[in-house]
């Protein structure tokens, strides 16, 4: 028998309280592991979001506390796409109508000739001409809606043709539709106002100099490079992350309890057997290696569960039409190694004392216990 | 010349501030080879003596060396037990999750030794005992007899030098205890120094020499009848 043996049949000689324990802190990583996604898929869509297409760098509002609430003269397009440094600058509003089922919709306004420089490619069908009531829809929401280019579209209370697909490969535009900037302007009562511009450069500029120039022509605006630039401006990234961290932290601190009590109730119940391992010559290390053993090995089974229910709930939360509309899960490798460290720490702390009290039983004591 | 392997000079052992006295000059000489009874009423200071022989107490006062060890000076105890004794209790405390042959393999984890030699070393004392078929069983599938005499190989698997045993036939049967007996007997023929604490005479006379303690002092040592030992009746 080896001693890792020892220490897994040790952790299932009490089989529903180990998993009762196992089930506790899997909740914690599937809580992390879930929100960890979101939370990823969120920086990457607003990644892709600030330098989409051509895009080098894009300029919203100064001082605003959520993208949605930018709002930029209409006229300032024009004027940042005469400067000389300037090759492109495309003005666009976004907004939020119902569709069917779904209480929020994503919908960008834009120019038709500013699509590529958005990085909106046209996959099946014809982007819209200028009519007012045609729609150009993302792909994820094709499928999802089931549309298809010539068929009609109720976007609010407006009726559109669809002209065409496109894809972006940022999902939260794929999962949503693109209308002539005219049209979203008039229904968002924006008239006169876009709420984010995207700016291309002549080649050789160097991109610093460029916001710095346009900041201090624009004092009202803000550029934005980068998601840390951009959660200077729009604080919404940093509250989710915030919130993330903190119900995890919640989480898990409940399941290191759990797995605190667990081994400290399976300390007192083999308090006789640990004072007859030390009798039988076993060091107080040894018992210690033994006790933490097994509570790291309840935690990294937790991981294992914890994974599965993670993304079961993630599942779960993208058939919610609210969630689903918006939010692409991003699965990344530093959410398991995040989960992976945590659970171990939690499996570290909660045997410490546990281990500890038992490494420092003495053996008599601990052989007269009943 | 028969070597002295514990030797126990003026032991005083007393508990909850020196209030209780549990052992009050006991004096004792034990030789290898030897089987020593040690008798005496409930609270005569026999498992505290046999724990501190076992290295698992440590005297107040007094002088106490086994195997050429002061326990009253080494630092700690941990070796001393892994290396010179081997200790029986009255219940045999095995691992009820892990088979006969994975409990004799416990203290061996102490030793260094590898997987494949532990388990073969754990077969090898388990034919000795007589109980190499029943290897694979759990604790609960042993008969009370089975399960101690599983309890003594788990205490000679680092092949001590004296094995220790609190009333090893307190929670058994006529015949479950004669079973024990043989293998003490059959222990000590190949050698093994036993020391046996016991309320039972019929056990104590299968010993060679029998001290009788009385409020933490040997007050006795006599010779055993052997017409009156458990096997003999």
């Amino acid at each position: 028998m080896r001693f890792a043996t020892l220490i897994l049949k040790n952790i299932f000689r009490r089989r529903v309280r180990s998993f009762i324990t196992i089930l506790g802190i899997s909740i914690g990583i599937a809580t992390i592991i879930s929100l960890g996604a979101i939370v990823g898929g969120a920086v990457f869509t607003v990644e892709r979001m600030l330098k989409s297409g051509k895009a080098d760098f894009s300029i919203i509002e100064r001082g605003i506390s959520d993208l949605t609430f930018s709002k930029i003269d209409e006229d300032i397009v024009d004027e940042i796409e005469e400067l000389e440094f300037v090759k492109k600058a495309a003005g666009i509003a976004i907004g939020l109508v119902s569709l069917k089922d779904r209480p929020y919709f994503l919908v960008l306004g834009i120019e038709e000739e500013d699509l590529p420089l958005v990085g909106i490619n046209i996959v099946s069908g014809t982007a819209f001409s200028q009519e007012e009531d045609e729609v150009i829809v993302g792909e994820i929401a094709a499928k999802e809606l089931d549309v298809e280019a010539g068929e009609r579209l109720s976007l609010g209370e407006e009726e559109f043709t669809v002209t065409g697909i496109f894809e972006t490969g940022n999902p939260y535009f794929d999962k949503g539709a693109v209308i002539p900037l005219r049209k979203l302007q008039d229904m968002m009562k924006l008239e006169g106002y876009v709420m984010m511009i995207y700016v291309d450069l002549e080649e050789g500029t160097d991109i610093e100099d460029a916001c710095w120039l346009i900041e201090e022509m624009f004092p009202d605006l803000v550029t934005v490079k980068s998601v840390a630039e951009f959660s200077e401006v729009d604080r919404s990234l940093e509250i989710m992350g915030s919130l993330s961290q903190g119900v995890s932290l919640l989480a898990i601190l409940i399941g290191g309890l759990g797995v605190m009590n667990t081994m400290m109730m399976s300390v007192y119940e083999r308090t006789r057997e640990i004072g007859v391992l030390r009798a039988l010559g076993w060091k107080r290390r040894r018992v210690l290696v033994m006790i933490l053993g097994e509570s790291i090995v309840l935690c990294l089974f937790s991981i294992l569960l914890g994974t599965l229910l993670g993304f079961i709930a993630i599942k779960l939360l993208m058939l919610s039409p609210i969630i689903g509309g918006f939010f692409e899960p991003m699965w990344t490798a530093d959410i398991f190694v995040n989960s992976f460290i945590v659970a171990f720490t939690v499996g570290l702390i909660g045997g410490l004392y546990p281990a500890y009290r038992a490494c420092k039983l003495s053996p008599a004591e601990a052989l007269r216990y009943e | 010349m028969v070597r002295k392997i514990v030797d126990i000079q003026d032991l005083v052992k007393t508990y909850e501030n020196g209030r209780v006295k549990a052992l009050n000059g006991v004096n004792l000489e034990v030789y290898e080879g030897d089987f020593i009874a040690i008798m005496g009423p409930s609270g005569s200071g026999k498992t505290t003596l046999l724990n501190i022989i076992g290295g698992l107490d440590r005297p107040d006062f007094g002088r106490v060396i086994v195997d050429g060890v002061n326990l009253c000076e080494v630092k700690s105890l941990d070796e001393f037990r892994a290396k010179t004794v081997g200790f029986v209790f009255q219940l045999h405390n095995l691992i009820p999750v892990l088979t006969a042959s994975e409990n004799v393999q416990i203290p061996m984890f102490e030793q260094g030794l590898p997987n494949k030699e532990r388990i073969r070393r754990a077969e090898y004392l388990l034919k000795l005992v007589g109980l190499e078929h029943r290897k694979n069983f759990l604790p609960t599938k042993l008969s009370g007899g089975e399960r101690q005499r599983v309890a003594i190989t788990r205490a000679l698997a680092n092949n001590p030098k004296i094995l220790l045993a609190d009333e090893p036939t307190g929670n058994l049967d006529r015949e479950s205890s004669k079973e024990i007996m043989k293998v003490f007997l059959n222990l000590n023929k190949k050698g093994l120094t036993i020391i046996i604490v016991t309320h039972d005479p019929e056990i104590a006379n299968c010993a060679q020499k029998i001290h009788i303690l009385r409020d933490g002092k040997i007050v006795a040592t006599k010779k055993p009848d052997p017409s009156k030992c458990i096997l003999s009746i």
